[in-house]
């Protein structure tokens, strides 16, 4: 291609892209409000306050060694945005102004740097005036404007074509005010500016900053570019006391200018999970939201959050507003992003009374969060409550602080550096500018609850645990009046007994396996509650779900119920609340509720008249809505909504529905602040449904039905040696934990912030409907309205009324009932397809096929149908058997989930057809690498890779052509699993690297993947220790995930798996198995859009899973998008699976899904029936595709335009509309589908050198010792080089530290990631995050340069999680480690001098040494391996989680040799002057440590804890 | 694990202990005691609680099996009854005479490596245990409806048909040609394989709950079916098929040939302690005698393990087919074996010899050919392999074809099949006559009670949308009294 034609597709990318985006979000599956970005963010600062230019050049510096925390576009030019936040050089700019032939006054000049529309002339104009007009207006003058220099030759084309006109406008302050009125006054001229320019209706007009103390640079280049492409920033002049730089990663392509950063106050790293809630509830805070300090300007501050901003964008926004209103940065922070307080046991008095205070205030904004801000007094770095980006310090002794993602970004010689830190969860440090000091997260706390008596404030708060004396009274409905009421609810037997028994009598949520084959609730011809059309939201890639169980401290259902009053306000009017540990309330806690609201609560009925004749319902909500406006507008603070006047002639309103229509209905009159919203409900029985109510904005909930169900069985003795109040905690207890998982899933840990968030996904929802009860709920494909509810509640009701009651029906949702909900696994398609794979017979396979499509619908796809391509054409002509079945794959399950014997069975028959295999996320026996003596090969081609790494080693991931990065799975996406240790046989653990019996946990998140950048660095690792395989992401279907697939294959992944809802799984709780996640029709045609729009398409391999039964699926997903497929659950079919689904009991009857040696006898599957499966398919597909006129599927891969819908449901519904899954994206000159050959290549690291210079040795084996400098961009450093050495050696091949590499530096990410055993990584200075992440058997040593100052158990030498996943090695770090240090480890040893929180989490194997103090949470999950901790101030006790471990003094001289033996270690390697002095007077400091053992551990101990046992044992 | 079920893995499937075959060779009584509620507790315990329970999935009923398991295995005896009436009419029949090992627990998903669970005895156990707790009340209507249903055959179906629109509150009249209600239940069945006082029991509820019977009522002698449906709303018929097939060979109009209803009904009505003189002249009395019965089914089990209790000298079983594919329960076979009785398989009857009386079945040899228009392998016979069983009674146990109603009834409209069962709406029931609705054996031919008692519910719930549609069309108040 020439260049003119690259260029003339770049400009017509950037000239289409507007109007086809928007598009794609009229009429396709694109919402702009998905867009994520992440980034590496820092500052810079002079800690006197005094400006320098030193300054201004690190913070351009630092961002020349960030870039790969950004993406790169195809021209290798156009960036996602960088930009540099310092103070305006007054002098650079008064000598412009004094060029231009002004006067220049005293005062400062204020710079505005603005973005102005480029071609539009008139535009520009019109901005221009607008700025000038409302300058004036406030009586200041102005200078002049100016074209701000810049070099376009260094961006990219696409960025060049959507560039702005950059111009500064300069501003005198002639009225002469001071610096702070000034600075005020600006900020309320560019919000009535930016009013004015968009009631103008001019879109390109965008303020960078307007201040008269700071200026940003930013635009759409490589973070390197900055300085060359702002050529002022080159000019020495340029001088600051700080300086905030940024680089951003994007789920887009597009270059839009001003979403780059810093904003005007802050830079931030990360997602705020809790957007939509924070934006709703800033909007209900609004109306009050008053502050003297903005005179007469108060409502042109409003609304404080722009339409369509991003959530740093947001967060900027309320950031300053607090700030303008008279807050100093750290207060805000404090107040916007609080430490986890309300569960911590070391926090000050002081300090919880401070964060008490400020949760009665507002929400916090909640999500992973590094950011660098400044009021233009303070500069502060300050972290999220989960500490979950990284942040490291270091200190000059010269004055200067630096800030950033990564440490080494600003090279500072080491002899300069007299502290290196990080900044730790909820932590904040700062300088203040005007004093001239720098401040440690406890002193800036200090301060701040020093300023207000806020102990007395919160004295205020009543609690509603002391309000609730009596006990539970007993229950009103009883007998046929409650058989009547819970049939009119809905309920069935199968609710009561698999879903509210286990609540009672485990205190849990039920557990059940496989996946939902049931229909989509818009598609049911039964009853479905309004929760079933709700699906829970996840994250994934660009954010972390939580750990709801291990890491609850961070977590909290506290509810305050009260006035919400001005959050601009600070004083005690604040804090009169009643607070609720829990929105959960059983009957007596809801009584005393009652009584405490007294006459300030109303009481409005939610049901309606069943004779009233057509549109009911609308009505009900209609008159629920006006008396709940009128009760507000009287004055009343609390309403309580409730259905108990349920009876033969009065429907309910679905709760749902109420509460929904109520909040939205407050929020729009700008009432809901003035009060709370209580449902009594009786649908409100499964954690779903309480989820549903509170996200979409009640305030409290009162079960009284479940209740009352509850008390029946009890009543029957269902619930032996448990009082009735015992089972309603228990039940209020499973539901409080079932909804800490549900938000945990969106990555929020904050209920408050959770609240009417409407984190879900409406699917068969009514648009209008949606959008007048549920706004800012995404509904892509309409379907039941009003008219359709009320047919289905009176149905219900009717049967409810109907005759004589004898008992409830029987259900059928869960599992296959004859008379319950429809099944896809049909019973006797079961056995048709059993029976053909069985005989070879394609015959019965089509008896199968077809009666799989004479099933009521089921899925989505089940409404398409196809339109031929042309003629049709002969079969010879389609693509073969063969090359269709290479496209197939056999799910992605592991051995632990299935047992030996059907795990093998799939690879060797998947391994036969060329086809793929996945080894799911359990490791695989190395016995099963090579093939067997009569050509059977066992080894899955797709190796996994999932958040607990178990079985990852360098081996592992070195026998495969794909690793598959497991980022979510479609039954239960955004939560981790758990293997009990029931089912962790000798061979698994032996597998799993863990000990046979014991428990092994599953986190939610990767903790090497908190953000899409973090994504990017585990797909580099993974293709460097493994040179040729491809790299697969798999994601779970839902609003928002083509956004993340285009992040995704920025970072060079190679194939994008998107599974639906329906897949399957080994153990879920079972509202997880029901109600999270999209059908992969929504959620492939969005990646496929997105992709395409985004012109990434071809780059990339689209596949698919979950559900797909029948060639005719395999068809329609390639239609929309996909290339591969995914057949799970009907693979498992086809080796004997019936659909017991018992999965997660270890008693499958066929030996599939069990570890049961008896059970596994019983197995009768072969890997021919599964040969016989796929090449029936692939027949299926090839009839369809001749019958359609395509000779490939390559040929029909993204052709939505091939497909039509053929039915629109049910005629109740309002409308059904597929429309927006079939809209084709515009592909430009790029196919549809990928042409990559081979894999996306990535960068080389130092390895590419290393291998190099070890050539000789790994020829013939010799010893060698290399040495480098070495810089953070360098990462993955020794995975390449382990790679050749297990490929050559074996992973053990080698000796010891055979080949050494000294560094010199600071080693970037991932540094020793897989190393394995020969190879000894030795760092002189220090290493970012992911030190030995898989460690495979390697040696690393990071320490201090021998000339550096630092005392090394004082500073922070290695980033945070550190080991993550190693299986075995050593680890000697001279220094403390970040966060999450040593998580998952399952075999390595490791000495480092302190740790941040939740150190050694999730271990099950291994030696872990910490010789200085650890954050909290430590031990967490850890089910084996061994810690030690140095603590001589008996600090330890409440950072530790007791949950799972015990810990205790040393009291066993094995144990005390043990230990010995890694600190002489750790001295000898590291050098460390702090363990040479404690090795020198051991005796002392033996006493001083504790030693943490897990509990499940201490039977299968070899050596007891203490020479007592020991002594007892022998 | 403190699980309660799925404990097939280690507990091992035990049936109910069964009389030892020389004991129960002496009496008509039940064969098995039961269940007590610790074994059944525990036998229930094993269901594996399938996502997808082919037991319901074949049973004609699509009883809630696996609910219903868990309960009793949990203790909670009221609850696992009523689930268990709640879909089938008469669960302490289907209990003890349904043929499970074909159906539920022949499907049962553990059976292959475990055996199935014992299905049947459960149901019998928790249904014995609610009569005994006194859980099982007659039908009390929540309303009481005018419309009346006339219901002809007090049998399986007609009965099922009756329970359940009585309990929807119309008047219902059951008619039966015989003295007794119960039908095939009462005078087909054997005692020892269903005793007669559970079906006099359930006929009592019956009667409590408001269902008027009219026996000894003959429709064709004492009534022809215009006259019956000018007194209902609408009808049933649920008559069953009584014709039986004859056999045609030489010889089978001798003395000493019986058609197995007769034998039966007379064995049952002697039981009952009516006086019948056919045993009494020992002309249907098996005692002394060398007794063949000629036929595979459920019906030529219970002639042979009648014969054996009534002293049969020797009882043997021809059958044209192997074991495998009789279709009779493999179980009742397994009993018949136990208590002496001799099979002949694959051994068809060519004529029965005898001057008077029979004194020999001549029988030939056959073998399995290939496979037939319905799927099954025809036998064909091997030639010269002809031999001869001494005979004193024969019983012809080869099924039953339906009476020609629309003669019989004077009802010439009524549509039949090329069968001559009964053309009806399979959705609903009804006949070609309005209002007129069949169900049971007169319609799918000779089944099992479990079907009957399907189709009978099935007819109910038909008859049910009819009236509930005429009533709105005349717009009568539908309900009489308010209870």
């Amino acid at each position: 291609m020439s260049r003119r034609s690259k260029a003339s597709a770049a400009t017509r990318f950037v000239e289409n892209w507007p109007a086809e985006s928007a598009r794609l979000a009229r009429d396709g599956l694109y919402d702009p409000a998905f867009e994520h970005d992440a980034c590496g963010v820092g500052l810079v600062a002079a800690i006197d306050g005094k400006p320098r230019r030193e300054v201004v050049v690190a913070g351009v510096a630092a961002l020349k060694a960030v870039w790969h925390r950004g993406a790169v576009d195809a021209d290798g030019k156009t960036g996602d945005g960088a930009g540099i936040h310092v103070e305006i050089p007054q002098d650079f700019f008064k000598e412009h102004v004094a060029r231009t032939g002004h006067a220049v006054d005293d005062g400062r000049i204020a710079v505005g740097m603005v973005f102005l529309p480029k071609t539009d002339l008139a535009a520009q104009e019109t901005c221009r005036s607008i700025v000038e007009t409302e300058i004036l207006a406030f009586g200041y003058t102005i200078y002049g404007w100016r074209q701000v220099p810049v070099d376009t030759g260094v961006i990219g084309e696409k960025a060049n074509v959507a560039r702005p006109e950059i111009e500064q406008i300069m501003i005198a302050n002639h009225p002469g005010v001071d610096d702070d009125a000034f600075e005020l006054d600006l900020y309320i001229i560019r919000r009535k500016i930016e009013a004015r320019v968009l009631a103008a209706h001019v879109t390109d007009f965008y303020f960078c900053s307007l201040s008269c103390r700071s200026i940003i640079y930013k635009g759409m280049f490589l973070a390197e570019q900055l300085s060359a492409f702002y050529p002022d920033l080159l000019d020495d002049r340029f001088v600051s006391s700080f300086a905030i730089y940024h680089q951003r990663y994007s789920t887009n392509t597009f270059p839009a200018w001003r979403l780059a950063q810093p904003f005007r106050m802050l830079a931030h790293n990360g997602e705020i999970n809790t957007l939509r809630g924070n934006v709703n509830w800033m909007k209900c805070h609004e109306p009050r939201m008053v502050s003297g300090r903005f005179r007469e300007h108060g409502e042109d501050v409003k609304p404080i959050v722009q339409a369509g901003s991003s959530d740093s964008a947001a967060l900027d926004a309320v950031f300053e507003v607090m700030v303008r209103a008279g807050r100093s940065a750290p207060l805000v922070k404090t107040l916007l992003i609080p430490e986890a307080w309300s569960k911590s046991r070391s926090m000050p008095a002081a300090h919880r009374a401070l964060y008490s205070y400020c949760n009665t205030v507002m929400e916090p904004w909640d999500g992973p969060a590094a950011i660098a801000a400044t009021d233009g007094r303070w500069v502060i770095a300050g972290m999220d409550r989960n500490g979950l980006r990284p942040m490291r310090y270091a200190i000059t002794g010269d004055g200067l602080l630096v800030v950033g993602s990564e440490t080494g970004m600003v090279p500072l010689d080491d002899t300069r550096i007299v502290a290196k830190g990080r900044v730790g969860p909820g932590e904040i440090i700062g300088v203040d500018l005007a004093a001239g000091r720098l401040h440690g997260d406890r002193e800036i706390k200090d301060a701040l609850a020093a300023e207000h008596p806020y102990g007395e404030w919160i004295e205020k708060i009543a609690n509603l645990a002391d309000l609730t004396a009596a006990g539970e009274a007993p229950p009103d409905f009883t007998d046929a009046a409650l058989r009547h009421r819970q049939r009119a609810a809905g309920y069935t037997l199968e609710d009561l007994e698999l879903i509210l028994q286990p609540m009672v009598e485990n205190a849990k949520e039920a557990t059940g396996s496989m996946g939902d084959d049931t229909p989509l609730a818009v598609l049911s011809r039964g009853y479905r509650g309004l929760h079933h059309f709700f699906r829970q939201q996840f994250s994934q890639v660009t954010n972390p779900p939580i750990d709801s169980l291990r890491e609850q401290r961070v977590m909290s259902l506290n509810t305050r119920l009260g006035n919400l009053t001005n959050v601009l306000d600070e004083d005690a009017s604040q804090t009169d609340i009643l607070l609720l540990e829990s929105p959960v309330l059983t009957n007596a806690e809801f009584a005393a509720m009652r009584a405490s609201m007294g006459d300030a609560a109303v009481e409005i009925d939610i049901t309606f008249a069943i004779d009233e004749d057509a549109d009911a319902l609308h009505r009900a909500v209609t008159r629920i809505r006006r008396e709940a406006e009128d009760a507000v507008r009287r004055g009343n603070m609390h309403l309580i909504l409730s259905d108990r006047g349920v009876g033969p002639a009065r429907v309910a309103v679905p709760a749902i529905l109420a509460a929904g229509a109520v909040h939205s209905h407050l929020v729009r009159h700008d009432l809901r602040t003035y009060t709370s919203i209580n449902l009594r409900g009786a649908e409100c029985l499964d954690v779903h449904y309480f989820a549903v109510l509170i996200g979409v904005g009640a305030t409290t909930i009162n079960p009284y039905l479940a209740l009352d169900t509850i008390a029946d069985r009890h009543a029957r003795g269902l619930y032996p040696g448990l009082s009735f109040d015992d089972c309603a905690g228990r039940y209020k207890r499973a539901v409080d934990q079932g909804l800490l998982k549900v938000m945990s899933k969106m990555g929020i840990a904050v209920i408050s912030s959770y609240r009417g968030g409407c984190n879900f996904e409406a699917i068969g929802l009514s648009r209008s409907l949606v959008a007048d009860v549920f706004p800012g709920t995404p509904s892509r494909i309409s379907g039941i309205g009003y008219a359709g509810i009320e047919r289905k509640v009176r149905d219900l009701h009717a049967e409810a009324m109907a005759d004589e009651v004898a008992v409830l029906p029987v259900g059928g949702f869960y599992r296959y009932r004859h008379r319950g909900e429809v099944h896809a696994f049909a019973p006797d398609l079961i056995h048709t397809l059993q029976a053909a794979v069985g005989t070879d017979s394609y015959r019965l396979f089509r008896s199968y096929a077809d009666g799989a499509r004479a099933l009521p619908p089921v899925n989505l796809r089940d409404l398409l149908d196809f339109r031929p391509l042309g003629d049709e054409v002969p079969e010879d002509e389609v693509d073969s058997i063969t090359q269709i079945r290479r496209r197939f794959l056999s799910g992605s399950m592991s051995l632990g989930a299935l047992s030996a014997e059907a795990h093998e069975t799939l690879a060797i028959a998947m391994n036969r057809m060329g086809a793929m295999s996945c080894s799911g996320e359990g490791g695989e026996d190395p016995e099963r690498y090579r093939p067997r003596p009569n050509g059977d090969n066992a080894n899955s081609v797709v190796k996994q890779i999932a958040s607990a790494r178990f079985g990852v080693t360098a081996e592992y991931l070195n026998h495969c052509r794909e690793i598959e990065i497991k980022i979510a799975q479609g039954a239960k996406p955004g939560e981790g699993g758990q293997l009990p240790g029931f089912k962790v046989t000798a061979e698994i653990a032996r597998l799993r690297h863990a000990t046979e019996g014991g428990t092994l946990i599953s986190p939610p998140p990767h903790h090497d993947i908190y953000s899409i950048e973090d994504l990017a660095q585990l797909i580099y690792d993974l293709k460097q220790i493994n040179p040729d395989c491809r790299v697969s992401v798999k994601l779970v279907a839902q609003a928002g995930v083509g956004t993340v697939a285009v992040g995704v294959a920025k970072a060079k992944a190679d194939v994008i798996l998107i599974s639906a809802h329906c897949g399957g799984t080994g153990a879920s709780p079972q509202s997880s198995i029901k109600y999270a996640g999209a059908p992969w029709e929504m959620g492939l045609a969005e990646a496929n859009q997105l992709l395409t729009l985004n012109r990434l398409r071809h780059r990339v391999r689209l596949r698919v899973d979950g559900g797909i039964r029948t060639g005719r699926d395999v068809v329609i997903a390639a239609m929309l998008g996909a290339e591969e497929f995914g057949i799970g659950t009907t693979s498992l079919v086809a080796m004997g699976c019936i659909l017991v689904r018992q999965c997660h009991s270890n008693t499958c009857p066929v030996g599939i899904c069990t570890q049961d040696e008896r059970l596994r006898a019983k197995f009768e599957g072969s890997a021919e029936k599964v040969v016989n499966l796929f090449s029936f398919l692939a027949e299926d597909v090839r009839d369809i595709l001749a019958r359609l006129g395509a000779r490939s599927l390559d040929e029909i891969v993204g052709r939505s335009d091939l497909l039509t819908q053929v039915s629109r449901g049910g005629a109740y519904l309002d409308d059904l509309d597929l429309n927006p899954l079939l809209v084709q994206a515009d592909a430009g000159d790029a196919p549809r589908h990928c042409i990559v050959e081979g894999r996306n290549e990535v960068p080389d690291t130092l390895d590419a050198r290393m291998i190099e210079d070890t050539r000789a040795a790994l020829a013939e084996g010799e010893k060698m010792q290399l040495a480098y400098n070495v810089r953070n961009t360098q990462r993955a450093i020794g995975a390449r080089l382990s790679s050749m050495i297990t490929r050559r050696f074996g992973m053990r091949g080698l000796q010891p530290g055979h080949i050494t590499v000294r560094l010199r530096g600071s080693a970037g990410q991932s540094l020793g990631a897989f190393a394995v055993q020969g190879l000894k990584l030795e760092v002189f200075g220090d290493a970012n995050d992911y030190v030995g992440k898989g460690l495979s058997g390697g040696i690393v040593v990071v320490r201090p340069t021998v000339s550096s100052p630092l005392v090394s158990n004082e500073n922070v030498i290695i980033g945070n999680t550190v080991l993550y996943g190693a299986t075995s090695g050593r680890l000697f770090a001279a220094g403390r480690a970040g966060e999450r240090f040593a998580v998952r480890n399952s075999g390595a040893e490791a000495v480092v001098e302190g740790c941040g929180a939740n150190g050694c989490e999730y271990m099950t194997g291994g030696t872990i040494v910490i010789l200085g103090p650890v954050g909290g949470n430590f031990g967490a999950g850890m089910t084996g391996g061994m810690a030690f901790v140095y603590d001589p101030e008996s600090q330890f006790g409440p950072r530790v989680n007791e949950d799972s471990v015990v810990y205790q003094r040393l009291a066993s001289s094995h144990w005390e040799a043990v230990l010995l033996g890694l600190v002489v270690e750790h001295a000898h390697e590291t050098g460390s002057r702090f363990a040479e002095r404690l090795l020198s007077e051991w005796d002392v400091a033996a006493g001083r440590f504790w030693q943490i053992c897990p509990q499940e551990m201490l039977t299968r101990l070899e050596h007891p804890l203490s020479d007592q046992d020991a002594a007892a044992e022998a | 694990m403190a699980e309660k079920l799925l404990r097939f893995v280690t507990v091992s499937r035990h049936a109910p202990d069964k009389r030892p075959a020389a004991a129960r060779r002496r009496d008509f009584d039940e064969i098995s005691a039961g269940f007590d509620a610790a074994g059944a507790a525990l036998q229930a315990a094993r269901c594996s609680q399938c996502g997808v329970p082919y037991c319901q999935v074949h049973c004609p009923l699509h009883n809630n099996i696996p609910d219903w398991l868990k309960l009793t295995a949990e203790g909670r005896l009221e609850e696992g009854y009523a689930m268990a009436a709640a879909t089938n009419t008469f669960p302490e029949i289907c209990g003890r005479i349904c043929p499970q090992d074909r159906l539920c627990e022949g499907n049962c998903v553990i059976e292959k490596g475990f055996g199935g669970v014992t299905i049947g005895a459960v149901e019998n156990f928790l249904v014995e245990t609610a009569f005994a707790e006194g859980w099982v009340r007659p039908i009390k209507p929540v309303v009481e409806r005018r419309q009346s249903v006339g219901i002809v055959g007090a049998g399986p179906a007609g009965l099922a048909a009756a329970d359940r629109l009585r309990r929807k509150g119309y008047r219902v009249t059951v008619h039966d040609r015989y003295d007794r209600v119960g039908g095939l239940l009462v005078y087909g069945i054997p005692n020892f394989k269903l005793d007669k006082a559970v079906v006099a029991r359930r006929a009592d509820l019956l009667r409590a709950g408001g269902i008027d019977f009219v026996l000894d009522f003959a429709l064709g002698r004492d009534a022809d079916l215009a006259t019956l449906r000018e007194r209902h709303d609408a009808l049933l018929i649920a008559t069953g098929v009584y014709k039986a097939r004859a056999l045609k060979a030489p010889g089978a109009g001798l003395a000493g040939v019986v058609p197995a209803m007769t034998y039966l009904t007379a064995s049952n009505r002697q039981g009952l302690g009516d006086a019948v003189p056919e045993i009494a002249s020992g002309a249907l009395d098996a005692d002394g005698k060398r007794v063949v019965v000629i036929g595979g089914g459920d019906t030529a089990m219970d002639c042979v393990r009648t014969a054996v209790r009534q002293g049969a000298r020797a009882v043997t079983c021809l059958y044209r087919r192997d074991r495998a594919n009789m279709p009779g329960s493999q179980r009742e076979v397994a009993h018949a074996i136990e208590e002496g009785v001799v099979f002949e398989w694959l051994a068809a009857p060519e004529a029965l010899l005898g001057d008077d009386a029979t004194r020999a079945v001549r029988a030939i040899r056959m073998r399995l050919g290939p496979p037939g228009p319905d799927g099954r392998q025809e036998p064909q016979p091997i030639a010269g392999s002809s031999f001869e069983l001494p005979c004193d009674l024969a019983i012809e146990a080869l099924g039953f074809d339906p009476e020609d109603l629309p003669t019989l009834f004077g009802a010439p409209d009524l549509g039949v099949t090329g069968w001559g069962t009964l053309a009806v709406d399979p959705r609903t029931l009804a006949t070609t006559l309005d209002g007129v609705f069949a169900a049971g054996d007169i319609v799918r031919g000779a089944s099992l009670v479990v079907w009957a008692i399907r189709d009978g519910r099935l007819a109910a719930d038909g008859i049910d949308a009819y009236l509930r549609a005429r009533e709105s069309a005349t717009e009568t108040p539908a309900m009489a009294e308010a209870i």
